[in-house]
């Protein structure tokens, strides 16, 4: 087993590297001049040519990569054109939010979808199984920053539900940052209206994020659940005398929640890519949002920071998913310790 | 001699035809699929004789009339205006345009791309040649398929056409992937075998005896992700990335009206609405064909 | 017919079951009628194809219902026709009286759990329906003994094993374990030997037998293989093309098949005393989309007379304990 996590390990550090050489390749590659990009318009040539020297963009590409890659493993990532701060400092600053946001959204998706997607499959082709494949078709089909704007049009503005954007109101003290997640902070300095507030302001871009993952993930759980609701075994445990609800809750629901939570690790790229959208929209401070700035701004050193983050954090949930999955499939578990 | 061969293509083309009607009757037998089908092809020919149906067919190119500013849903503006005055309905419809092709294009690009590099992956499984294959395959899935392409397209300049180069770039590593499964699996099998004995050459292999068997989860996968890159190129003209303004992109509309929210709601809603439907349609259309691949158990 | 015994515990009626696919209505079961009594066991005899399946699971009313419909019939148990029970008390009725083996150890089990969860689970729940509650550890004993019974050597092994990692014999016996160690009265016993090794389908079979009559339990046997029935069953029917064709005492009907399909069919048994293999019948199963009119067998029958074609003949004596359907015996 442990011997697999190695491997795995190893093939997502191979995987990172040619993902940074690529995307190294490319910001490197693509017209524009990083060097004048941080300088701005008013710097002379001179001082861009001697940035440009510093930032060894007259050097070949493998030598710039070595560079960079030099002071990668020393925990610098460059620093933003953008925001003339370290990329590191950047990154610190704004990735707890959107862990928060991602959290949160991963909850609300997990509780709101599987319990439908049983509840639907359980009760097949009930009202309840038709009502909500057709929210799921609904789901699947509505780009998040479409939920989103949806959500905040109607629960913030017209109906006046729900907080606006960001992630506290404007006027609000926010407290001291000690782990980034506002509802955590709010409660170590003693605050919690901050706790409060903070969940308040979660909510929308939470089920912005989490509408797609809802849809998709419950419709695998339910078709999951109808077939194996077919499967001879549930038939003799049925003939063979268990009680139903120990037959639903466990003998039916483990091994239909495996395709879910297979469908989770590539689900979570989406959740990713998805917050770049509904933070946008929701104003949220987080890193989507100076990804999308870096992006727009051509600030290469945070594009490719961001990039490698995003890499990395999706290598690290694929790994985690398939140890759950050994967990729960003893067919994986035994071929992967390879007895 | 030519009877004969009459008789085999004749019996050939009965075949095909029995199949197709069988394939019909298993899409219709979902109601949701024959609906998806309908709205689809409504959306495309809207988009195909967008010049010829839409009332102001001049507003999806540069124009103003402040005027006509900022109106509500109205007989003579079925969505309304936007705030420089031009008709959001043939927008729309023009809009569409941008979707469907970009779409085609992608799918055009990155499917015969993708599904060859999956074909000779899979089927010299275990050479160099896969193993370069599949590791930069691995190396494009490491990402989620939009930020790729945001990133791509950042570096480039933000126009349609690298738009629809960088999704295409993202998106090609799917199919190599799906394929080499199919392929790899296939590789061992008998006809393969024989076919190589016999002297086949490599490209009869790949594309006469393995290709066919990948032929059900390619049809179904392209049809959803027509939806998919919809909904990418949505998102990349949303964050400003994609078509620009003054072009009527779908997701570019959405972004310019959501500055008017509450207020103008018509000239965000409708143009997301617009962009919701034609994903749910094909949607609905690529469920139908997974139920028409669909091996039934009697 | 009258079961051996006083008392008829399953008693199929008449029983009309078909399929809807796109070519049109599969006509499988076209009047079928079966009777057990309690304590006896029955076999039911005939090639793949012919219904048993479908038999088997319209009396556990497990047939998936969009494309089977249940056209006409009873089945009655201990007088109940139990195709009008609600779905609750068709659940209770599983639950407490019936119990199946089907064919395929490997899907009857749950992969995801170990065996000795899953048998755990089904001695208490089982016998909590009739009212019984026990201890961890009798449970766990129960468990053990069931898997001893059938006739395997390390219980406590298997018990910790995952269905996967046991072969296809030791499945199977966990199967017969589970089924035993309800409180049911009928087993449903579908090819439980079909997919075995034939060194195990002996072992395996006469473990079932034993077993069986200790507990008394009554049991039908539903299989293609002659063999089988020889030495499980002592009253037989033969069922063709979704008909019975012949019913009688085990012994009777091996040493005077009645009805030509039967004739066919213990024909078609190969010989150890080396009289060569036989051709077996000519002709196929028919298409269930366009079955033969009258008998269903008439196209393949030798015998075939112009009434075969026009009528489907009934269920005739023919002897003591002795029942055909076939012209040939009377009946126009």
């Amino acid at each position: 087993m442990l011997k697999y996590i190695g491997l795995r390990l190893a093939q997502s550090i191979f995987v990172l590297f040619g993902l940074s050489i690529l995307i190294f390749f490319i910001a490197r590659v693509m017209p524009g001049d990083p060097a004048r990009q941080a300088l701005g318009l008013l710097a002379t040539q001179e001082q861009v040519e001697r940035v440009r020297e510093q930032m060894h963009l007259n050097d070949p590409f493998p030598v710039q990569y070595y560079y960079w890659l030099r002071s990668l493993l020393h925990g610098d990532l460059g620093i933003s054109s953008y925001t003339h701060r370290a990329v590191t400092t950047d990154l610190a600053q704004y990735i707890p939010a959107t862990l928060e946001l991602i959290l949160f959204a991963t909850l609300i998706s997990l509780i709101v979808g599987q319990v439908t997607g049983v509840l639907a499959g359980y009760f097949r082709n009930s009202w309840f199984d038709g009502a909500s494949r057709l929210v799921s078709y609904l789901g699947i089909a509505t780009p998040s920053f479409v939920v989103a704007i949806l959500l905040l049009f109607i629960f913030s503005q017209l109906l006046k539900m729900a907080p606006g954007v960001g992630r506290i109101p404007i006027m609000m003290q926010p407290p001291p940052v000690r782990t980034g997640f506002m509802t955590i902070d709010g409660l170590l300095a003693g605050r919690p209206d901050v706790t409060l507030t903070a969940l308040k302001h979660l909510i929308l871009p939470a089920i912005s994020l989490a509408v797609i993952h809802i849809a998709q993930e419950g419709r695998i759980t339910r078709t999951s659940i109808v077939e194996n609701m077919q499967k001879d075994y549930i038939t003799v445990h049925q003939v063979h005398g268990i009680k139903t609800r120990r037959l639903v809750f466990k003998y039916l629901l483990k091994p239909s929640i495996i395709p879910t939570v297979t469908v989770m690790g590539l689900d979570f790229s989406f959740l990713m890519s998805n917050a770049f959208l509904v933070e946008i929209v929701y104003m949220w401070p987080g890193f989507s949002r100076y990804a999308v700035t870096a992006m727009l701004n051509k600030d290469l050193n945070a594009i490719v920071a961001v990039v490698l983050v995003i890499g990395l954090t999706f290598a690290l949930v694929n790994l985690l998913v398939d140890i759950v999955i050994t967990f729960l499939d003893p067919a994986t578990r035994i071929r992967r310790k390879g007895g | 001699m030519k009877a004969e061969r009459r008789a085999d293509l004749l019996a050939t083309l009965a075949q095909r035809r029995r199949a197709l009607a069988k394939g019909w009757y298993k899409f219709s037998r979902n109601p949701l699929s024959v609906l998806g089908l309908v709205v689809l092809t409504i959306v495309v020919l809207a988009a195909i004789l967008a010049p010829f149906i839409t009332p102001y067919p001049e507003h999806a190119r540069p124009y103003t009339n402040f005027k006509a500013a900022s109106l509500p849903p109205s007989a003579a503006h079925f969505f309304g205006t936007d705030r420089i005055g031009r008709d959001i309905f043939s927008r729309v419809i023009f809009g569409y345009r941008f979707s469907l092709m970009i779409g085609a294009v992608v799918l055009g690009l990155s499917v015969p791309l993708g599904v060859v590099l999956g074909l000779i992956a899979g089927y010299r499984n275990g050479s160099l040649i896969e193993v370069v294959i599949m590791r930069i395959t691995d190396i494009f899935l490491a990402v989620p398929p939009l930020v790729l392409a945001l990133a791509i397209t950042a570096m480039l300049t933000p126009n349609l056409t690298n738009q629809m180069m960088a999704i295409a770039m993202v998106f090609w590593p799917w199919y190599t992937r799906l394929v080499f499964a199919v392929a790899s699996s296939l590789r061992n099998e008998f006809f393969v075998r024989d076919a190589e004995l016999t002297g086949a050459s490599r490209a009869h292999i790949l594309f006469r005896e393995i290709l066919p068997n990948c032929f059900a989860p390619i049809m179904t996968k392209m049809t959803l992700d027509m939806g998919i890159v919809i909904l990418l190129g949505a998102s990349l003209s949303f964050i400003g990335l994609g078509v620009q303004p003054p072009k009527p992109g779908l997701g570019t509309m959405v972004a310019e009206g959501a500055k008017r929210l509450p207020g103008e709601w018509w000239s965000t809603i409708f143009p997301a609405l617009a962009i919701v439907i034609v994903i749910l349609a094909f949607n609905l259309v690529g469920d139908g064909i997974r139920d028409v691949f669909a091996v039934e158990e009697v | 017919m009258t079961p051996l015994t006083d008392s008829t515990l399953l008693s199929i009626d008449d029983l009309h079951v078909g399929f809807r696919v796109f070519e049109g209505f599969l006509d499988v079961l076209n009047g079928v009628s079966l009777e057990l009594g309690e304590g006896e066991r029955v076999g039911l005899v005939g090639e793949t194809g012919c219904g048993k399946t479908t038999t088997v699971k319209s009396i556990l009313r497990v047939l998936p219902t969009p494309p089977a419909r249940i056209t006409g019939g009873r089945i009655l148990y201990r007088g109940k026709d139990i195709l009008r029970l609600s779905r609750r008390a068709m659940r209770h009725l599983r639950r407490v009286e019936l119990t199946a083996i089907f064919q395929d150890p490997l899907t009857s089990l749950n992969p995801v759990f170990t065996i000795g969860t899953q048998l755990r689970d089904v001695v208490r729940d089982s016998l909590a329906g009739s009212g019984t509650k026990l201890t961890h550890r009798e449970v766990e004993a129960r468990c053990v003994k069931a898997l001893a019974e059938t006739g395997m050597a390390d219980p406590e092994r298997i018990m910790g094993s995952y269905p996967i990692q046991l072969s296809g014999g030791m499945r199977q016996r966990v199967c017969i374990a589970e089924a035993l160690s309800t409180t049911a009265q009928l087993l449903l016993a579908d090819e439980p030997t079909t997919n075995l090794d034939v060194t195990i389908q002996d072992q395996i079979l006469r473990k079932l037998d034993e077993l069986v009559d200790e507990k008394n339990v009554t049991v039908l046997i539903i299989t293609h293989s002659l063999g089988v029935v020889m030495d499980l069953t002592q009253r037989l029917y033969i069922m063709y093309a979704g008909t019975m064709v012949e019913e009688g005492k085990t012994q009777e009907v091996f040493a005077k098949p009645l009805h030509p399909y039967s004739q066919g069919l213990m024909q078609s048994v190969p010989r150890l005393t080396g009289e060569g293999v036989s051709e077996g019948i000519p002709g196929r199963i028919p298409n269930y989309l366009d079955p033969p009119s009258g008998c269903r067998f008439h196209p393949r029958c030798e015998h075939a007379m112009p009434v075969c074609e026009e009528h489907k003949p009934p269920m005739l004596e023919a002897g003591i304990d002795r029942r055909v359907a076939c012209f040939l015996y009377g009946g126009e």
